[in-house]
């Protein structure tokens, strides 16, 4: 009888114990099972160190020329060669601002420091630019020109970490398209200007972007 | 024994003793009420009969996880979610399977003395990868912030001014890619995972939309897709990836995955070619000779919220 | 009551498989005859609950097949009603052990008596525990995919994965302890200690469990600084046991006047005595909380601001935080008088007032300031849908229903009413 009993609370403790180690197994073989991260299915080879595709930066596109404010017979605007006018009057090495030139240059909207207009255009030959010590370069080539200043933009920019671009990032696989200096920045008022932001999001139910600041509203008050 | 015991229930409870007619009235009004109810439960529940006949299939009810599959599995998926595309959208899309390269490991930097806020990122992030047209949806938020403070607490994300204003500066938000990423931890599905190269992805047909992760991400990175998208036939961006911007079904996570449709391949991720003063970087971390690298070793850099130990791989910095 | 007594006394009659087999089956049908008689009152009251569940039904497969969107939910506040009251359901269902502990740790008699209505509510608790879980899925179609095996169970990092073991855990404990209690009451036998009590024991420490994993559910959250402290777990236990009780308190007042079922004035004591307590605790608690984000203030005080005074304007959460603060003291101060139990109206109204107090602070008030501001620090703010209220109480009526077919069939069943013995 008493053999009995404790056969029968042998088998109970041992069907309790198995039930329990068989919880806690099959706990931990999950957890083995999850902790196999095979992060995803192959990997792919690392692109061969092959030949790098090239990164092109755009040319400006200037042509010595400025428009007159009239039209031709085909409404389109009529330009002429600096030279025109130039090859026969005096530089104004004053000049730094459209409203103190003549004629075409009137309406020039310029901020850029304390330059003046011949800081960078010759007056040997408006064709060209002018660098720093006095030597022509290319109308094209403004990014020479203007990184004697903007040598911390330049290096920058040679760094990859400046300007923007379209194209690959591994230029084992593609090439990539960088914008030059005046793409982005008028190089008569460098400043990029302000623009009207698109792509607002949208409200959601609760929230009430009204009562949020606008830059007229009450967070302005900090100042 | 068990025979004479059948039907005695005692008095309290009301019930007669079977041996009685089973077609009493009392039972038979029982019968009705249960079948009315039954009916009507059955068409209450009729919305939920439409929505699986239309909207999934057997193949996609059994479907694996995007890890167990092996390569004609993972093509038959492929196959099958194209022609859902082209079904649902009417549109002919290619859903490719891009895989992490080796050596390469994604980083992103971006230079808030540069973003003037403009929005573009988020918009170029909402055709790039099929969001719903009608909620406006972008992995992208931008914050326009108080000069002179970090606290997002002078954050605003719905500006409508002309940009850049004097008095702020603009902070684009996307996922972080962290390196200890909340939200992998906490799904108990493991929809969400690490990949090699550090994008977080989701596979959309494995999460059961509980969105857990939503609540653990401190970045706001992640989104729910509260309706099935909605998104006119010729704006569907056809260059697709199962783990990427494939049109995403209803109930299910989606997040940033550095577009890696186009990152995989070896291009730049739509928000950055849309950013007009190139105020983003994007590179590979392992590379020291990246723009990303060279950016981490010449400008000091900080990441959102450091405190909380989630490691991104995502990089602000003023210059 | 000791096993030793029973054997030596009356050997426990030995039953073969085939008569297990054929006395369960007239149990269920029993418990069918039980669930399905009674009186009008409790047809009207089914009928209700069939109605309003109905609506809930229907609700939700709209909800399934036209997406989430008919919730007030977000991208900002993405868990919202639903998960508020699975919140506090967890709590109501580990409140039942404030009976299982008198009951058999210190062999309270009235409350071994009463203790199964304890038992039956933490069933019908979970049960709605998940049922609110599944509702908030997007993807309820894919729930095998949180099956151990079957699906990818992402344990032990998820706390969601523990949750769901130790739910369907005590799920699964308690309808063992009820189911064979009832089986062998049905037969006229006294339980045999070793197949109920070590599971009782499992399920107090169990109750503790499952509560406290729902609790790190949120506070593990590192980004919501509302929910990330280490206070959030007792506070869950306290509130816990401070509803459970007081459900459990009205329903035996409420068994005492509709059934001859003789609940002793010692569980409804017990009880009392146990919610002066905690109803004390969970308050101390909420000041010290209260006290750390008002005056430390800074980031984690902002959500505990909008919550108790709203926010330039906003202020949807204000009214429900006060009422639940209101209540709370009012029933804490009406618990607190000496013969509270002597004047059961006032108890009555004591226990509604901290039960809706507990459901708002774990809900509404826990839940969603969690949520607002975002982690961005974006103002959006969250009131319920229609939907929303029809699923929840859908699932309340479900779960009332469920709990009334398990009394009904457990009163009888325990008052001897009924059985399938000789003796019957």
């Amino acid at each position: 009888m008493a053999q009995n009993r404790r056969g029968g609370n042998l088998v109970f403790f041992g069907v309790i114990a198995v039930i329990g180690i068989g919880f806690v197994a099959a706990l931990v073989s999950t957890w083995m099972k999850s902790d196999d991260w095979k992060p995803g299915r192959v990997t792919t080879e690392a692109s061969g160190g092959g030949e790098l595709h090239p990164v092109t930066i755009r040319q400006p596109d200037i042509q010595p020329l400025v428009a007159t404010g009239e039209l031709d017979a085909h409404g389109k605007p009529v330009m002429v060669a600096c030279a025109t006018c130039h090859d026969n009057r005096d530089p104004n090495y004053q000049a730094n601002s459209g409203s103190a030139l003549e004629e075409f240059h009137q309406g020039l909207k310029y901020d850029h420091g304390n330059q003046t207009c011949l800081s960078c255009h010759n007056s040997e030959d408006y064709n060209t630019l002018k660098q720093a010590d006095g030597r022509a370069i290319a109308l094209n080539e403004s990014m020479t020109l203007c990184s004697q200043c903007h040598a911390l933009q330049h290096r920058d920019y040679q760094n990859g970490m400046h300007g923007g671009m379209t194209g690959y990032w591994d230029l084992t696989r593609g090439g990539r398209t960088r914008n030059t200096c005046i793409d982005c920045h008028d190089p008569h008022h460098p400043k990029f200007p302000t623009v009207t932001p698109v792509f607002p999001p949208k409200p959601v139910i609760g929230e009430n972007p009204a009562t949020h600041d606008t830059p007229s509203s009450h967070h302005e008050n900090h100042e | 024994m068990s025979d004479s015991s059948s039907g005695g229930c005692g008095s309290g409870c009301g019930c007669k003793s079977s041996g009685e007619s089973i077609l009493n009235r009392r039972n038979l009004l029982k019968a009705t009420g249960v079948t009315l109810g039954a009916a009507a439960f059955a068409k209450a529940l009729s919305p939920l009969a439409n929505w699986t006949r239309e909207e999934t299939s057997v193949e996609q009810f059994l479907q694996n996880h995007y890890r167990e599959l092996d390569e004609d599995g993972l093509k038959q998926v492929l196959a099958r979610l194209e022609e859902d595309a082209h079904k649902n959208y009417g549109a002919k899309v290619t859903i490719g399977d891009h895989r992490p390269q080796k050596g390469v490991k994604f980083g992103y930097a971006l230079n808030l003395s540069i973003c003037i806020g403009c929005r573009r990122c988020a918009e170029a992030c909402h055709h790039e990868n099929n969001h719903d047209r009608a909620s406006g949806n972008s992995y992208i938020r931008v914050l326009e912030m108080q000069k002179g403070s970090m606290d997002m607490e002078h954050g605003n994300a719905h500006y409508d001014h002309p940009v850049p204003h004097p008095d702020k500066f603009y902070m684009p938000v996307q996922c972080q890619q962290c390196d200890n990423p909340p939200c992998v931890d906490v799904c108990p599905v493991e929809a969400t995972w690490k990949e090699d190269d550090g994008i977080v992805v989701v596979d959309y047909d494995w999460c059961i939309g509980c969105r857990y992760c939503e609540a653990a991400c401190p970045y706001h990175a992640r989104r729910f897709n509260w309706t099935k998208p909605e998104i006119p036939k010729e704006e569907i961006n056809p260059n697709q990836s199962y783990l990427s911007n494939r049109i995403r079904p209803q109930g299910v996570m989606e997040k940033c995955t550095f577009c890696l449709h186009r990152t995989r391949e070896g291009q730049m991720p739509a928000c950055l070619e849309a950013c007009p003063t190139g105020a983003r970087i994007f590179g590979n971390l392992l590379d020291p000779k990246s723009e990303i690298r060279k950016v981490l070793d010449t400008k000091r850099v900080y990441v959102l919220k450091e405190e909380l130990g989630t490691k991104p791989n995502f990089f602000y910095f003023f210059d | 009551m000791s096993s030793n007594s029973i054997t030596s006394e009356e050997e426990p009659p030995h039953h073969d498989a085939k008569f297990h087999a054929t006395s369960y089956l007239q149990f269920l049908k029993l418990a069918f005859k039980l669930c399905t008689e009674g009186s009008w009152l409790f047809y009207a009251w089914m009928i209700v609950l069939t109605a309003i569940s109905l609506v809930g039904v229907h609700a939700w497969a709209v909800q399934v097949e036209q997406g989430m969107v008919v919730t007030a939910m977000n991208d900002h506040v993405s868990w919202g009603l639903y998960i508020a009251n699975f919140t506090f359901l967890v709590g109501l269902a580990a409140g039942g052990v404030m009976m299982v502990i008198p009951a058999y740790i210190y062999h309270d008699r009235d409350m071994h008596d009463t203790v199964i209505i304890g038992e039956l509510l933490a069933i019908a608790s979970i049960v709605m525990c998940l049922l609110f879980v599944v509702v908030d899925l997007g993807r309820p179609d894919r729930f095998w995919h949180l099956m151990p095996f079957v699906g990818k169970f992402n344990w032990p990092v998820s706390m969601l994965t523990w949750d769901v073991i130790v739910l369907n855990g005590y799920l699964l404990l308690n309808l063992h302890i009820c189911g064979y209690l009832l089986y062998k009451r049905f037969l006229g036998e006294t339980p045999e200690r070793k197949w109920y009590v070590p599971f009782v024991f499992i399920s107090i420490a169990w109750a503790i469990s499952i509560h406290t994993v729902t609790a790190f559910l949120y506070c593990g959250l590192g980004g919501r600084p509302f929910w990330n402290t280490a206070l959030l777990a007792p506070r869950f236990l306290t509130s816990a046991f401070v509803a459970g009780p007081a459900f459990i308190v009205v329903v035996l007042q409420l068994i005492r006047r509709l059934t001859k079922f003789k609940v002793g004035e010692g569980s409804i004591r017990t009880l009392t005595g146990i919610m002066r307590i905690t109803i004390l605790i969970n308050l101390i608690m909420m000041a010290s909380e209260i006290f750390t984000a008002f005056y430390t203030g800074g980031a984690h005080a902002v959500s505990s601001q909008y919550l108790y005074f709203g926010h330039d304007g906003r202020n949807a959460l204000v009214p429900w935080i006060w009422t639940s603060a209101a209540f709370m003291v009012i029933g804490a101060v009406l618990l607190l008088r000496p013969k509270v139990h002597e004047h059961l109206w006032t108890l009555d109204i004591a226990c509604v007032l901290v039960f809706i107090g507990v459901w708002i602070e774990k809900g509404m008030g826990l839940i969603i300031p969690g949520f607002i501001p975002s982690t961005l620090h974006e103002w959006v703010e969250y009131v319920p849908s229609a939907t929303e209220w029809k699923v929840t109480a859908g699932i309340w009526a479900g779960g009332l229903m469920i709990y009334t077919l398990l009394l009904k069939v457990a009163i009888p069943v325990f008052t001897k009413k009924v059985s399938g013995t000789r003796n019957g």
